[in-house]
């Protein structure tokens, strides 16, 4: 018989493993209130990428996990406004079906999975604008770069 | 192994430790709904606390996981219901059982260690002035543990 952990106790395991702090430190969580004996609600915080001016912008969420979790995925919430196509810009919401950690939710997975996946979303959108905007700035000096053009009618 | 679980609940849900039951979920044989009867003489007499325990995979090789799910005033029991008990730990051994446990807890209910503690706040009022930090333990019982 393979033990299935109830959900109090794997969230006791979370809490515990998030208390230690988890790989490099670009993403946290705990619970909201120290003294929710249900373990309901829970915060976390990714580190967003770093080798900028702007260094390491911190972004906070809101994990929900309800009395069926983790049979059930748990909702996820943008404290920080964030730009990104899978969070709801009028309330910070992450769409389940936008992100595949939670449209393929499983018992096996985790708020720290939930956490690391977001992260490498938003450091992925993060490259992809600035090598977007780099492109556009080299493009834009491109084209108004004035090469020098022998006269017209001239031949080889 | 498989078969020492169901036996070992049988004789638990047929022949209870006094004050102590304990009824495995119908979906779940390894996740037990227990109540304890706080021990009489101690600030949480005439409370009865629910707690839940869990099996984990490695049981009995590994002690199971317990924790309280109605609120109480103790020193070795943090807000979130979990105990500091070393047989649950450390001095966990095969040879335990989830009565052994059990007793244990419902032991430490009678004999706090403010000298061991997990809720510190409550430990530091047990150690100085034991006689208040016990009012509070009552009050909680008859508010909480009904």
């Amino acid at each position: 018989m393979s033990a299935k952990v109830p959900r109090n106790f794997r969230l006791l395991e979370e809490l515990e493993k998030g208390e230690k702090g988890i790989g490099d430190g670009s993403c946290s969580y705990g619970l909201e209130d120290g003294d929710d004996i249900l373990m309901s609600n829970w915060n976390g915080t990714i580190i967003g990428p770093g080798h900028t001016v702007h260094e390491n912008r911190i972004y906070s969420l809101k994990i929900f996990c309800g009395e069926n979790y983790p049979d059930q995925r748990p909702d996820v919430q943008f404290v920080s406004r964030v730009n990104l196509p899978f969070v709801n810009q009028t309330n910070g919401k992450v769409d389940p079906t936008k992100l595949p950690v939670l449209s393929n939710w499983s018992r096996a997975l985790s708020i720290e999975n939930i956490l690391v996946e977001i992260r490498k979303y938003v450091n992925f959108f993060y490259y992809f604008l600035a090598t977007f905007a780099r492109c556009c700035r080299e493009m834009a000096s491109f084209n108004n770069r004035k090469l020098p053009q022998p006269p017209e009618g001239s031949v080889f | 192994m498989q078969t020492a679980l169901p036996k070992e609940t049988e004789r638990l849900v047929a022949d209870p430790a006094p004050g102590i039951s304990a009824l495995p979920h119908d979906d779940n044989l390894r996740y037990f709904d227990v109540i304890i009867e706080g021990p009489g003489g101690s600030p949480f007499a005439n409370g009865k606390f629910k707690l839940e325990l869990f099996l984990p995979e490695e049981y009995p090789m590994a002690p199971p996981k317990v924790r309280f799910l109605t609120k109480i005033y103790h020193p070795n029991i943090d807000k979130l219901g979990r105990i500091c008990l070393d047989i649950l730990k450390d001095k966990w051994s095969p040879a335990l059982q989830i009565r052994t446990v059990l007793l244990s807890i419902q032991a430490l209910l009678s004999a706090p260690n403010p000298d061991d503690p997990l809720a510190t706040d409550v430990a530091k009022h047990y150690k100085e002035d034991e006689k208040d930090a016990q009012r509070v333990s009552q009050e909680w019982t008859q508010k909480y543990a009904v």
